[in-house]
This record gives structure tokens, C-alpha cells and sequence, in this order.
């Protein structure tokens, strides 16, 4: 494939260490306020409820006083598909071109004026991310103003999900050429949730590039991704040194499990 | 079944009988294609004339303006007014605090100038200007890519907008309430000028002809989100 | 010519072929495509420059630096501020979600006055002119009439310019009670007062310790300042270690090594405990011991008799061995902090568990020092001219505090706030005529929710100053809506429970969006409006002027930086205040006529309310559900689980075991009824909580505010908690509350 004007490809990706998210949420909001996501006036119903990142909270499944609990946050994997050829679940199934891969970035977009809503990427994504618009978005009067112009509103009908931020992406690009550079730093293009968080659990950068953070954080014996076994290849790693929260990214058999342990003891 | 073999009987014993009529038949049929003719003339006027009339409303600027002139007075082109903020981000039509850096008074006595002071000047309004190459919302133009990155020439995009001494009516679609600049200037698509249209496909094919990062995967073109938020 | 039906078909076809020949149905296909994709309902966000602006957050003490982004006008996100000594560039969900706050419906457009029923909601817009004229009529006339104690001011702020005028003008006004809601921050203070002598806030270190012993602490629930505290935690799981003894895992107790779960309300037994062994073993730092404590006998006589880790195995529920190992690794630890009260330190809590938990770091000797506690002296760049309180007023002053503090019960309180309603309701004291309300929700945020109503509609007249139609605003005679912290002027003091005094401006980064004017111009206004001896205590033109005669050189400093830090701050000896000059175990003026042990850290069982049922209520305090003066947000409330509030129902936890015996399932409800109210929940079976404990979300259940801020949803745990004092403080002691539990 031809590269075109840009002068590397880039992977971006994010790690997050589950061993310092407390689980407070403030990822959630600052994306939230950042990618002009709506809010309805009841929200318990979550299946319902649209968040681009979410935090779940997953447990290790003994009783009391054994019980331990670990947060998860969980944005868009941005999957790379088999042999980093794009083809990650959601793409594939697209019939509307609304949803597309990037080379360039690795990122996976979502057009919502291509968007015609008939939601076969929320059957083939296996993650959850994406969400339906059922409702119009209304915001309580004098609220539109706080609107970034940065992200499209969204409207009934049409499918949304994390991108990344991809606009700081280009906001960042935008400064770099009027200052005389083809390429952005690491440090300019950082997405709403790693900026906010609290706990300076996220880190987010190319996951190919040896200068940024990312890169020896998703080799840690640590790591994990999402449902590995899918081969979906997610740009989302995760850190715990508990084995529990390791096994809890897939779903092992009882027997993987036991074999699993095993052989981190042998480790 | 009976009923249509009489009628096939009776055309028969007609014609056999009015052989002296058969003149008459092909005006009969001339008749016809006149009217075929007709059909079609009036609906192409309607779909070529007509219809791109009612279809495009036009709006009036606020006031006239001279871009030649402008373009004397200042050092650095387009530029001078329409200019890059230090984050990269394009200004795009200048603000009123711009205007008056010049204009703090009344410049020479041309109506315009008086509407724009009394009107605006006066009471602190923004100039309401409609931009004639305004994209939708959905979409992400990032100036400083193609002047400053891809070095392109204003003109590619804006036409001779600079050296006009007058600006051109404004007209936008009633549907899609779109600017005609970004739709095309001709009803039939045909594009003359690089500046003539700003749809969808202009921007592809014209990345596409520059090979501008065309790694999507699901065109094979350029990626949806460099030009869509 | 006839005109056939074929010559109609034929020019039909015609028109068909012509049309499909022209533009028009292609176009009006794609126009109309087109046309869908922008509803004309569908906000549009207008583009502009865009631009970074710095100020401080206000929502919570926490004192954190904040950037706004702006295009044009408008405010548009608020992320951290970088390199700002207390958040360093993060956010908490509160401070995120400020932009709703400001631009929300439930902002108060105007002055209000009450037209209706008082809580009725029927409003009327009045001028400021006639808003401040009625309010300085009226309080001239209890003025008048002699009975200036008579007024009443409730600062959600203890320290900062706004809550030194507030306090002046009600001395020069001639009224000692100058009332602030009292946090566990309160109990540090009194504590210090009683072991050190020093008048200060108390400060944890946690970036530089390297293990954390904490009795219930919610410090990743919202505790001090929370960016602050997550960033420490998350360093100090890497190279130390955090033990969280608690009745539930917590989300502290999940990010800590380990849990340990104890009987509610036991923590200072196991405080005295882990002294016990560590004495025992003469693990503590004997240097320190020596020579910079005093009462070291007492305190081990009483420690080593009570609390062998045997008997405190039996009061908490905790295996002695357990008691042993906590006890060794805390000995072990070079820099080891104890820290107590519970959840994010909104109840302030029995003062003899905050003097065992100083008491055991005084063991370790961790005081005042890299990795310790940390005395931080209260902010002192006010320094007014000293108010001059006519004869009114003096007599007034004489009257002696509604609430009890600094009197002889409680000489070394400032403030008992949570005695306030009960004062009122037992009408044995003088009463209060009118209540002025600043940055606070009273009738949200204290305990015994109908005890708090009950007295305020006994006040005949309340102001609030809130920027919002919060629970009290709404039981209010009159609103003076300030301006909320993105429009205004402030000096915010202090981060809470931080190490170094830091100072922080917070200023006006967008225009008011509404008819307010700022507290300060208000007070400034009235008291000049009285002339005389309250005049001339307030000489200032406005709130502005006098903000920036305060800070003086300051002032430039932080309008360009926010923030100013004194970075080589170090605190005093801890010994020094005190008479003998030495950290005291055993603290002298408390009063030992009830209880012999007392001013000796020890634990002692106040009891909660109520003999009502067997099962124990307790709070928990969670980041998405603020607690305090603002209402959770409605990007907050999105983040709220469903196994907190579901629907209009609170969702309380409780053991699988105890579910079992209750016939309770998953999603089944509840009856929850205590001494002091009763409410209707949803269950939820968690393992992480104690058998026979129910715990019970806080932050949710407003009656004001609107349906996208939280107005019906849930109960307010303040409707089913109550008040215990602590004898030698006066404080909230209340940890919890006995309750009766079924299945609904």
C-alpha cells in the first residue's frame, strides 16, 4: 500500500494499569465532555446508555472475605484484525462504508452521516464499545453550549463509539505544520481519558514506536488484551500483576485456568 | 375469447375496406411523437431551468466587499486577513476586531463602508458573512494541511475570489441548505474549474490523484476520519 | 386532431424520458440524503479560536488547578492544569463535569423571593436593588430589637476572604454564630489541639511513604484532595504498601495489598491493638519516644492492659495473628502513616480514634516530616484591620454560641454545626431569627434529614447565597445567587489534607451567564448599608478591591499562575505548641468527669442510635455521587452504577449469607427503617461486604435541583442517619446506624 504523504505509519494504542485504576470514573466523563456524548434523564438502564469508555467492575467470584475486585475501563479496542490487515469485526461487516480502517493511524473510524443504523457492527463487535443512538440527543436548556466543535453531534439512527480522539489527532497535526514539522510528538496527541485520569493509569501513544511509552509497556509479562483468542488483535493492553484479572480477559476453561496458574508459578 | 377475435375481424375488414385512408396513419403517429417530444422538452426545461431555480434560494451579504482592493493594500496576500492562529488552526473570515484595526473610521464614503460602520462598527456586531465554501459539520478541512503542508495555492480551492471586486451572489440549496460552491456552480456536475465543486468525491479525487494517504481499508482510498469528525 | 389516449401516454413518456435526462431526480435523491443527515434539531457547535485558560476548581477542597478550553466564548472542556502542585494535570469527576454546572438549567437567573408556601417553588424575580434593601431591613430590624445573636450564617467555607467577611460582618454585626459543616478534618484539628497545642490542619504525606495503614479511610473515595491522593496511591502500590481495614471492600480496600475486615465501628480498638504489640515488641522509635513525648506511661499502662490483640480479636472480629503481622509490618515501614476516618471524611467522627491513630504514628515518630503527618498551619495572608463591634454588638457577643462551641462543654470547638438543629428543636436556647446560607445545602448534607427541616422551620427567615436551586435554596425565603467559580473571584486556601499550605486563585474565565453578584459585593453592599461601626469595618469599594488589597503582591502572582506554593514550607517541631513542649498521649484539658480514660486515646463504644433491629447501616461514599454543597452532575450520575441507583430505587449491599436468611434476592426490595426514618430499596448481594451489614450508597436521593441532576432518584442517606455526639468534641461521632432490615 502506498504511503502517501505521510512519512510513517504510526499503531496507536493504549495500556492501561488496572493496578492503579481506582475506578472513579473520571475517564468516562472527560470523554464524555470531550466527544459531546449525550446524557438522558435516567441512565441505570446501561445496556441503554451511551459512554465510549466504560468502567466495569469485574470480581474474582469468591465469597466473602476472599471477594477482590478489579476495574476495567474499556474504550474502543481499535482492532487491527488478522495480520494488521484492518480487518477488525466491525469493519468487516459494514455495508454502509460508515465504519473504516486507517492504515495511517490504525484507528477505527465512525461516520455518522454515512451511518444508516443497522447495527451489524454491535452484533460482530465482541467488546461492547458501540452504542445506538434510539433517541434524538437533548440537552437540557443552556447545556448546547458547552458543545466542542471538534466532534460531530450526533443524531436517532445512527451508531457511535471511541475514536480516539481522533481530532486531537488532526488538531495536533494542524500545529505541527504551521510550525514547520510533518510529525507530531508523543506528548501532543494524548486522548480526553489519559489526560483526565487521576490515577495516571492510562498511557496512550504508537505502539510501534520504540521512543514512546506504549511500546515497553505492552511487552510487561503483565499484559493482557481483551478475548486474545479471537484474534480480533485489540490496540488496548492491560497490566495486573493479580492472575485472577488476567484470566478474567478471556473465557478460559476451568482446566486452561488451573494450567495457567500453574505455569505462572513456575515462572 | 370470442370478444377479441370479433375485434381482430372488424380491424381487418376495416383496413381492407379504407385503403384509400393509409395516408392519414403516419400523422397519426407524428401526433403521437410530438407529444413524446413535447413531454420530453417540457420536462427538460423543468429539470434544467426551472428545477435549479426553485431548488437555490439566494441570500445577500451583509454588504459588498472588494477583495482586489483589500489585496493592494496588504503585505502578505490572502494571509493578511485570513491567516493561521498559532495552534495551526485557520481563522477563516476575518472578525470585526480585525476589520477595525484599519477601519476605525470611516475609509473614503462607499455605502458599504457606511453600512459596516453604522450597522456593525457602531453596535459591536460580528459581520455576519455567509461563507461560500463552508463545509458541513460533518466534515474536518484542515486549511494548514493543504496550504502549509501540501504548499497548495489558495486559488486551487477559492478561485479568483481574491482579485474580484465585488462578491458573487450567494446561493444555497433549499434541501441540504449547502452553500451552490460546495454542490458545483453546473447543474449537470460538470466541473470546469478545480474550485467549481467541493463535494465528497472532489476532495478523493483529488487526494487520490496525489496520493494522499490512501490506506483505507474499506475504499482503498484515503481513511474516512482525515476528512470526517 | 383528436387527442387520443395515446397522445397522453406518449407525453407522459416523454416527460419520464426528460426528467431522467435532467438533473432532477439524481439531485433531489442526493439533497435529500443530505437533508437527513442535519436535523435542524440537532446542535451544531459554533467554531472559533480557541483558547487555554487557568484557574482553580472550587467544587470540592480539594484545591485543585483546572484549564478551560474556550472556543471563542464558550467554555468547552475542563481538563487539569499541568504542573499544578496539588493535581499535576488530572481531574476528578467532579472538576470534569464543571461545564454542566455552569451552563445547567438549575442555575439560579436572578434574585428570588419566596412568594409561595415556604418550599412550594413559587418564585418571584425581584431587582438586587429590592433584594438587598429587604434583607438589610430585616436584619437591621432583629438588629433593632436587640437580639443580633439572633442571626445565623452557614459557610460551606471555613477559610478563604469569602468566609472572613461572612464571620466579620456577623461580629460587627454583634453574632457569635458563624456556623461551618464540620468534616473529620474538624477531629484532626481537635486532636492536634489536644496533643500538639497547635491550631492546624493536618496533612498527609502520602507520595513520599512508603506504607499506609488505614482504619476506613475512603482515600480513593474522595478523601482530602482526590487527584492528589489517587496519584500517591498508585506510586506507592508500586514500591510500598497500603493495608485498608474496613466492614466492605471499598474501592480502597480493592486498589489496597489487603483487606481486612472488621466490625463496624471497632477501628480505634484495632488502632489501640496494633499499639499494643508494637509497644510489646518495642518496635516503636524509642528516641522519639523519649524525648519529644510526654504521657508515654499512661498511654502504655492503659494500652497494655486493654488491648492485648486477644481482646481486640474479640471487639473487631480480626484473627490476633492478623492484629500481630499489621502491627510488625507497620513497625517495619520506614515511613508509615496511620490514617482514620471514614469513607471520604464527611462525618467528622469520635476524637479518641483520631488521637489513637496520631498516637500510633507518634510510636513511629512520623511526624512533620518526608512521609509523615504533617501540621499545616492555617492560612494567614488575611490580615485585616481588627473589627471594631459596637455596644449592640458586643452585647450580642456575649450571648454565648447556639451551637455550644467554645463554651465550657467545648472550649476548644470553633464550630458544631451538626448541634445546630438540635439547639433550635430542643428551644432551649435563644433561637435564631434569620440564617444566612453561603456555599452550603444543609438540608441535603446533614444527618436526620427531618430533625434539620424541623428546626429551619423555626428560623422565620432564610437567605442563601447558592448559584443553584439546591434542597436549602428551596426552603429559602430569598436567593442571592453568586456567581458558580467560572465567573468569579476567589482565594481558594489550603488543598484539603495536603502537606504545604498552597494558595489558589480562582477566576473569571467566562462572562456571568446570569443576573448574580458575587457573595462578597453582597456583603460588602449590606454592611454598608448599616453605616456606623459595621460600615467602617468594611472600608472596601467592592469584593474586588478587597480581594486584591488582601493578597497584595500576591494578587498579580496569581492571576497569571493560579497557584502559589510555599515549596520550602516546613512545619514546626510537633512538640513545640504544647506546655510541656512535647507530643502528649495523654492530653490534659479534657474533661474526666464521665469517663476516667478520657483524653487518653482509647476506644469507647458511643453507640449509635437506636436499638432499632439487628443489622448496622452503613454509609459509603463512591467518586460519581458528590456528598456535599453541589449535586452530582449528569455526567456523574451516567457513571453511577446500576447496583447504586437503578432507576428511582437506592440499591444497598448486603452479604449473599444475610440475603439468604432474609429471602432476598438479587434486585428483591427492601424495608430499611432506623430510628430516625425509614425507606424503601432494591438489594444487591455483594461478597465484599461483613454479614448482617448493610451498606448504603450517599450522594443520591436530592429533592431539588431538576430530573437530569438527580431530583427523586434514590434515597438520601441523611433521612435515615442520625446524629451521636462525641462527648469531649461535640463532633458527629455517628459511623453508622442499627436498623431493622426485611423483605419488602
Amino acid at each position: 500500500m502506498e504511503k502517501g504523504h505521510n512519512t510513517t505509519f504510526k499503531r496507536y494504542g493504549m495500556v492501561i494499569d488496572l493496578d492503579k485504576c481506582t475506578g472513579c470514573g473520571a475517564c468516562m466523563v472527560a470523554c464524555m465532555q470531550e466527544n459531546n456524548v449525550p446524557f438522558k434523564k435516567d441512565e441505570t438502564d446501561k445496556i441503554r446508555s451511551i459512554t465510549w469508555i466504560r468502567v466495569y467492575k469485574l470480581n474474582n467470584g469468591k465469597p466473602y472475605p476472599d471477594t477482590e475486585i478489579c476495574y476495567l475501563p474499556r474504550p474502543c479496542q481499535h482492532c487491527s484484525g488478522m495480520g494488521d490487515h484492518g480487518h477488525s469485526p466491525c469493519v468487516s461487516v459494514c455495508p454502509a462504508t460508515a465504519t473504516d480502517y486507517g492504515m495511517d493511524t490504525g484507528i477505527v473510524s465512525q461516520i455518522y452521516t454515512r451511518c444508516f443504523g443497522c447495527r451489524y457492527c454491535m452484533v460482530a463487535c465482541p467488546y461492547h464499545v458501540r452504542h445506538f443512538n434510539w433517541w434524538d440527543p437533548v440537552w437540557p436548556e443552556g447545556m448546547e453550549n458547552y458543545l466542542s466543535p471538534n466532534v460531530s453531534v450526533r443524531m436517532r439512527g445512527v451508531v457511535e463509539k471511541c475514536s480516539f480522539c481522533y481530532h486531537r489527532y488532526q488538531l495536533a497535526r494542524e500545529r505541527a505544520f504551521v510550525q514547520g514539522r510533518k510529525d507530531i510528538e508523543e506528548h501532543e496527541y494524548q486522548t480526553a481519558c489519559t489526560q483526565a485520569c487521576p490515577a495516571k493509569a492510562i498511557t496512550f501513544g504508537d505502539l510501534i514506536n520504540p521512543a514512546h511509552a506504549v511500546y515497553e509497556l505492552k511487552n510487561s509479562p503483565n499484559a493482557f488484551q481483551l478475548l486474545e483468542r479471537l484474534q480480533t488483535y485489540p490496540k488496548v493492553y492491560y497490566l495486573s500483576d493479580r492472575l485472577w484479572v488476567r484470566m478474567a480477559g478471556d473465557n478460559y476453561l476451568e482446566e486452561e485456568k488451573r494450567e495457567m496458574a500453574q505455569a505462572k508459578i513456575k515462572r | 375469447m370470442s370478444a377479441s377475435e370479433e375485434k381482430t375481424k372488424e380491424v381487418s375488414e376495416e383496413t381492407a375496406g379504407k385503403g384509400a385512408d393509409k395516408s392519414k396513419e403516419p400523422s397519426n403517429a407524428g401526433i403521437i411523437f410530438i407529444f413524446f417530444v413535447l413531454g420530453l422538452g417540457v420536462s427538460i426545461m423543468v429539470g434544467w431551468i426551472l428545477f435549479p431555480k426553485v431548488l437555490y434560494s439566494q441570500k445577500e451579504q451583509p454588504f459588498d466587499f472588494n477583495h482586489e482592493n483589500h489585496m493592494l493594500m496588504v503585505d502578505n496576500g490572502c494571509q493578511s486577513c485570513h491567516f493561521f492562529r498559532e495552534d495551526g488552526t485557520f481563522s477563516g473570515a476575518p472578525k470585526l476586531e480585525q476589520c477595525i484595526d484599519c477601519h476605525y473610521d470611516i475609509h473614503g464614503g462607499s455605502e458599504d463602508e457606511i453600512i459596516f460602520h453604522e450597522q456593525y462598527v457602531a453596535n459591536n456586531l460580528e459581520v455576519p458573512w455567509l461563507i461560500y465554501y463552508k463545509q458541513p459539520n460533518c466534515v474536518f478541512f484542515s486549511h494548514a494541511a493543504h496550504v502549509i503542508n501540501a504548499e497548495m495555492d489558495c486559488r486551487t480551492c477559492h478561485g479568483d475570489i481574491g482579485e474580484s471586486t465585488s462578491l458573487p451572489v450567494y446561493e444555497y440549496n433549499r434541501l441540504s441548505s449547502y452553500s451552490r460552491n460546495i454542490w458545483g456552480q453546473n447543474i449537470a456536475g460538470l466541473k470546469r474549474n478545480t474550485w467549481d465543486r467541493m463535494k465528497m468525491s472532489d476532495c478523493s479525487d483529488c487526494h487520490q490523484r496525489n496520493n494522499v494517504n490512501q490506506n483505507s481499508v474499506q475504499t482503498l482510498k484515503g481513511p474516512c476520519f482525515v476528512c470526517h469528525k | 386532431m383528436k387527442l387520443s389516449r395515446r397522445c397522453f401516454l406518449s407525453f407522459s413518456l416523454g416527460t419520464t424520458v426528460g426528467i431522467t435526462l435532467s438533473p432532477l431526480p439524481w439531485k433531489i435523491t442526493d439533497d435529500l440524503s443530505i437533508w437527513t443527515q442535519n436535523w435542524p434539531w440537532t446542535p451544531v457547535p459554533r467554531d472559533g479560536a480557541y483558547s487555554l485558560e487557568n484557574s482553580a476548581c472550587t467544587l470540592c477542597p480539594g484545591g485543585c488547578g483546572i484549564s478551560v478550553r474556550k472556543v471563542d466564548h464558550r467554555a468547552v472542556k475542563i481538563d487539569g492544569m499541568k504542573d499544578h502542585p496539588v493535581n499535576d494535570g488530572g481531574i476528578c469527576i467532579l472538576g470534569a463535569s464543571g461545564l454542566q454546572y455552569l451552563y445547567g438549567p438549575f442555575r439560579l437567573p436572578s434574585p428570588l423571593k419566596r412568594v409561595g408556601e415556604r418550599g412550594e417553588g413559587r418564585w418571584k424575580n425581584i431587582s438586587w436593588k429590592q433584594a438587598l434593601t429587604e434583607v438589610s431591613e430585616k436584619l437591621s430590624e432583629i438588629r433593632s430589637n436587640g437580639e443580633p445573636e439572633k442571626v445565623a450564617v452557614i459557610s460551606g467555607k471555613k477559610e478563604g476572604t469569602i468566609a472572613c467577611l461572612l464571620e466579620r460582618f456577623l461580629t460587627v454585626y454583634g453574632s457569635p454564630n458563624f456556623m461551618t459543616p464540620s468534616t473529620v478534618e474538624d477531629s484532626y484539628e481537635a486532636a492536634l489541639h489536644l496533643m500538639q497545642g497547635s491550631r492546624a490542619s493536618v496533612g498527609f504525606d502520602f507520595e513520599n511513604a512508603d506504607f499506609v495503614l488505614s482504619f476506613g479511610s475512603g482515600i480513593l473515595e474522595g478523601w482530602g484532595s482526590p487527584v492528589k491522593i489517587f496519584q500517591a496511591i498508585g506510586k506507592l502500590k508500586k514500591d510500598g504498601s497500603v493495608i485498608q481495614v474496613e466492614p466492605r471492600l471499598s474501592n480502597t480496600a480493592a486498589k489496597s495489598d489487603r483487606w481486612v475486615p472488621i466490625n463496624p465501628g471497632t477501628e480505634a480498638a484495632m488502632i489501640m491493638g496494633v499499639a499494643h504489640v508494637i509497644i510489646r515488641e518495642k518496635l516503636y522509635d524509642e528516641n522519639f519516644i523519649n524525648t519529644s513525648t510526654s504521657g508515654f506511661q499512661k498511654y502504655q499502662s492503659l494500652v497494655m492492659e486493654d488491648y492485648s490483640p486477644e481482646k481486640v480479636s474479640v471487639i473487631t472480629g480480626i484473627a490476633s495473628s492478623q492484629i500481630v503481622a499489621i502491627a510488625r509490618e507497620f513497625a517495619k515501614a520506614s515511613k508509615p502513616i496511620a490514617i482514620c476516618g471514614r469513607g471520604e471524611g464527611r462525618i467528622a467522627g469520635n476524637v479518641h480514634e483520631t488521637m489513637a491513630v496520631l498516637a500510633l504514628n507518634a510510636l513511629k515518630g512520623n511526624f512533620n516530616r518526608e512521609g509523615g503527618l504533617w501540621s499545616v498551619p492555617k492560612p494567614d495572608y488575611i490580615k485585616w484591620a481588627e473589627a471594631k463591634p459596637d455596644q449592640t454588638a458586643l452585647e450580642g457577643l456575649e450571648k454565648g454560641r447556639i451551637d455550644g462551641a467554645g463554651s465550657k462543654e467545648y472550649p476548644f470547638m470553633t464550630s458544631l454545626l451538626d448541634r445546630f438543629p438540635k439547639m433550635i428543636n430542643e428551644e432551649n436556647s435563644y433561637g435564631i431569627q434569620a440564617l444566612l446560607v453561603s456555599n452550603a445545602n444543609p438540608l441535603y448534607t446533614m444527618p436526620d434529614t427531618e430533625a434539620v427541616k424541623k428546626a429551619f422551620e423555626k428560623i422565620p427567615y432564610i437567605v442563601s447565597f447558592s448559584s443553584f436551586m439546591d434542597e436549602t435554596a428551596q426552603f429559602s425565603d430569598i436567593l442571592l445567587p453568586n456567581p458558580i467559580y467560572l465567573e468569579r473571584y476567589e482565594d481558594v486556601p489550603t488543598a484539603a489534607m495536603y502537606k504545604k499550605p498552597v494558595l489558589n486563585l480562582t477566576k473569571p474565565v467566562v462572562k456571568p451567564l446570569h443576573n448574580t453578584i458575587n457573595t462578597g459585593d453582597i456583603i460588602i453592599k449590606i454592611a454598608k448599608s448599616f453605616g456606623g461601626s459595621i460600615a467602617d469595618a468594611f472600608k472596601w469599594r467592592d469584593y474586588e478591591t478587597c480581594l486584591k488589597e488582601t493578597l497584595g503582591a500576591q494578587w498579580e502572582i496569581l492571576k497569571k499562575q493560579v497557584v502559589t506554593e510555599d515549596k520550602n514550607f516546613v512545619a514546626n517541631s510537633p512538640a513545640l505548641e504544647t506546655n510541656a513542649g512535647k507530643f502528649q498521649f495523654v492530653a490534659d484539658d479534657v474533661n474526666k468527669s464521665q469517663n476516667s480514660k478520657a483524653g487518653i486515646p482509647h476506644f469507647e463504644d458511643l453507640g449509635i442510635n437506636g436499638a432499632a433491629g439487628n443489622f448496622v447501616l452503613i454509609p459509603y461514599d463512591s467518586m460519581p455521587l458528590s456528598t456535599g454543597y453541589v449535586a452530582s452532575a449528569p455526567f456523574m450520575l451516567k457513571v453511577v452504577s446500576d447496583k447504586a441507583l437503578y432507576h428511582q430505587d437506592t440499591v444497598v449491599q448486603i452479604n449473599p449469607e444475610t440475603a439468604l436468611i432474609l429471602g432476598l434476592k438479587e434486585g428483591s426490595y427492601a424495608n430499611l427503617e432506623t430510628s430516625v426514618g425509614s425507606a424503601r430499596v432494591k438489594v444487591t448481594l455483594y461478597d465484599g461486604i461483613m454479614p448482617n451489614v448493610i451498606a448504603m450508597p450517599s450522594g443520591l436521593g436530592h429533592t431539588a435541583y431538576d430530573d437530569y441532576m438527580g431530583n427523586g432518584k434514590g434515597v438520601n442517606i441523611n433521612q435515615v442517619l442520625g446524629v451521636v455526639e462525641d462527648p469531649v468534641t461535640g463532633l458527629n461521632a455517628a459511623w453508622g446506624i442499627r436498623a431493622k432490615f426485611s423483605k419488602a
